[in-house]
């Protein structure tokens, strides 16, 4: 096991941020710390890498307890951060050589690792740029190659794609799965469950600092009770209509709302065929009709009761 | 480590244009315009020999004294007056055109004509008071004892002194170089920038970048200590720069003690630093706050030690000086006047005990500080 968190309580003040939080991360897994702003993702973070101090609970990496000055610990973490930490007054190649020179002090394996680091990210081309003139999405992987050039065991990514664009995003996430499969553990949190399904291959839903339920996507979606989602364009639908179809089997709701009728249902099979015929039988008018499977917000709402993004 | 890290913070630092500027080119600016201002203030204290005028007629003419008397003050480098025996009418035209401060008529009593009064309208007035009372003074003995005449005659030249002068100093008094001392001291505490930075860019509480180096495998305070090594040595360098340019473009004069001069701006520079971290370190506001609180201390306390206006040095100094011993600045400044002034350290050891006691209460108050590995919030 890479980390175990154990009944960790934060508080400022009368707000508790972390709850009881537990965890663990295994060998080679990329694991997801997906919840709202403010659930305590980071906070959770900053406890683990043992800046941030605790009211309660203990905390192991790589099996030994982790301290500030767990040096040999540190050595093999790798953090991106929320917010990007580079010197401005250093150029991109110095800043990824300052960043991996605090781990590794052979000079010759360092500029490997920083050359390595620069192709990884993709900004060969931006070597002696400063960092005010790199746009937001090659400033963002300027982080991450700045936290991830000495080639560590462990790396934790803290909502690395905040305020990117589409095709940074993608780069960044393909290159986070490129670590992992060269051995790395990593941590990803985010509120975007989107990059969380795509990545992670187990994830912890967290909220208020509580850890509210933890497995792979599928685990996730199967403690639901939500089967599918189908949703029907339509220009007219009467009250009666909808109250007949609210009554078919497995219907867990109906909404109609800017020409749109939105059903979930419950687990079970034939759920979009029995739809087809009632909308057949009722002769409703209809432009698309799709069927999709419950996604992470779907679980977060009826785990919670309200939206991801709330 | 130290090498890598010190490197990378000079690197730093140096391209920190901002900074930079405010602790390098604004005292070398100030430097400059305090020279362009104040380079006429020490001509009040030179003396200037006065123009003056005296009627060419019988009366001068005859009164032999007077003559030789107003001769001889208008001989030699150091004479008093730059005499024109001319007209009374040439007279009257170079007063009115202001040529001559004054034009002496030899009558009884000796006239003095002046168009103003003055300081130079009153030495001439002293002189030909000093004539009259001294030849009142010999014919009052003459017609008392007239078997005095030889005697006095030979004593008349005779002014004995009473009082001895012992001077504290070799150095001549220059109403500018405290101008220039305060600016050195102003460029010392604008040390505090780099201070500033420093904590900043430890304080994982403060800035994301310091949170990253909290991560990492090396230990705070090392990383502090070997980031501020840099710090000390561009504001070392910068503050020699400064030197420099006062001494050998302005001819700032330091005095004969240049080691005690430079262990002076070395200290005024770790107590710069070590200011700005403390602040830093304390004020637990925005950076904008903190730039705020750092340039109205220095600016208040480079006033206070008389940097916009020299007499209130000595007001302080009159009316609060335990004041004058709480403003580095004013420390600074006086450590390097009392080692332009004074041939004794007396008052230069003072100061510097003073600016160390300073320079102790900030590092030990940003140690216990930054000390902190674990932060309650970020």
């Amino acid at each position: 096991m890479i980390i175990k968190v154990k009944n960790l309580v934060k508080r400022y003040g009368d707000l508790i941020a972390l709850d009881h939080l537990s965890l663990s991360v295994n060998e080679g897994e990329v694991f997801g710390l997906l919840g709202p702003n403010g659930s305590g993702k980071t906070t959770a973070i900053n406890c683990i890498l043992s800046l941030l101090s605790y009211d309660k609970g203990e905390i192991e990496i790589f099996g030994q307890p982790m301290t500030p000055d767990a040096y040999n610990i540190k050595r093999d973490i790798g953090i991106v951060m929320q917010n990007v930490a580079v010197y401005n007054e250093l150029t991109v190649y110095e800043n990824i050589d300052y960043f991996c020179g605090l781990y590794v002090q052979d000079k010759k394996l360092r500029k490997k690792l920083v050359d390595e680091a620069i192709d990884f990210v993709g900004l060969g081309d931006f070597i002696k740029f400063y960092p005010k003139k790199l746009s937001g999405g090659l400033l963002r992987r300027l982080n991450i190659a700045c936290g991830i050039a000495h080639k560590p065991k462990l790396i934790i990514l803290d909502e690395p794609t905040v305020a990117v664009d589409p095709q940074s995003r993608n780069k960044i996430l393909e290159g986070i799965l490129e670590l992992n499969r060269q051995g790395a553990t990593v941590i990803y949190t985010s509120h975007y469950m989107e990059e969380i399904e795509q990545i992670c291959s187990r994830i912890m839903i967290i909220d208020k600092g509580k850890a509210i339920a933890t497995g792979t996507k599928d685990e996730l979606k199967a403690m639901i009770s939500m089967g599918e989602k189908i949703t029907v364009e339509t220009y007219s639908l009467s009250e009666e209509q909808l109250s007949r179809l609210r009554k078919l089997p497995n219907i867990a709701s109906a909404v109609y709302k800017n020409q749109t009728l939105e059903i979930k249902s419950n687990k079970g099979q034939n759920n979009l065929e029995t739809i087809l015929d009632f909308i057949k039988r009722e002769g409703i008018q209809f432009g698309k009709i799709y069927s999709e499977m419950p996604t992470l917000n779907d679980v977060f709402l009826e785990i919670t009761g309200k939206e991801l993004r709330d | 480590m130290f090498a890598h890290i010190f490197v990378n913070r000079l690197k730093c630092l140096l391209r920190d244009r901002e900074t930079i500027f405010w602790t390098m080119m604004f005292p070398l600016l100030l430097a400059v315009f305090f020279n362009l201002a104040l380079s006429n203030l020490n001509n009040g204290e030179i003396f200037k020999a006065i123009d003056i005028a005296v009627v060419d007629d019988n009366n001068y003419q005859y009164d032999q004294y007077f003559k030789v008397a107003l001769d001889e003050a208008s001989k030699g480098d150091d004479r008093l007056f730059n005499l024109t025996v001319t007209s009374k009418d040439n007279a009257e035209k170079l007063l009115n055109e202001n040529k001559i401060a004054g034009y002496i008529v030899v009558e009884e009593p000796i006239k003095l004509v002046v168009n103003k009064s003055g300081m130079n309208q009153a030495i001439i007035k002293s002189f030909i008071d000093n004539y009259m009372q001294t030849v009142s003074s010999i014919n009052s003995i003459l017609l008392k004892n007239p078997a005095a005449q030889q005697e006095l005659i030979s004593s008349l030249s005779e002014r004995q002194q009473y009082v001895k002068e012992v001077s504290g100093t070799n150095a001549e008094p220059n109403n500018i170089l405290n101008y220039f001392y305060s600016l050195i001291a102003m460029a010392c505490i604008y040390g505090c920038f780099f201070g500033m930075r420093e904590v900043t860019d430890i304080q994982a509480d403060i800035s994301p970048l310091a949170a990253r180096v909290n991560i990492s495998p090396v230990h705070k305070l090392k990383a502090f200590i070997y980031s501020i090594c840099a710090s000390l040595v561009i504001h070392l360098f910068e503050i020699f720069i400064l030197l420099m340019f006062l001494r050998f473009v302005l001819y700032v004069d330091f005095g004969p003690k240049t080691g005690y001069v430079l262990l002076t701006a070395f200290l005024g520079s770790v107590m710069g630093i070590s200011f700005g971290a403390f602040v830093s370190a304390i004020v637990k506001k925005s950076e904008n706050i903190k730039i705020a609180v750092l340039i109205g201390v220095s600016m208040t306390g480079s006033f206070l030690a008389g940097m916009m206006y020299q007499n209130m040095k000595y007001t302080i100094a009159q009316n609060a000086p335990v004041l004058s011993y709480l403003n580095p600045v004013n420390l600074l400044t006086d450590a390097f006047y009392s080692l332009y002034y004074y041939d004794t350290f007396s008052r230069y050891a003072l100061n510097m005990g003073f600016l160390c006691i300073f320079i102790v209460i900030f590092s030990l108050g940003t140690y216990l500080i930054i000390r902190r590995r674990k932060y309650a919030s970020l």
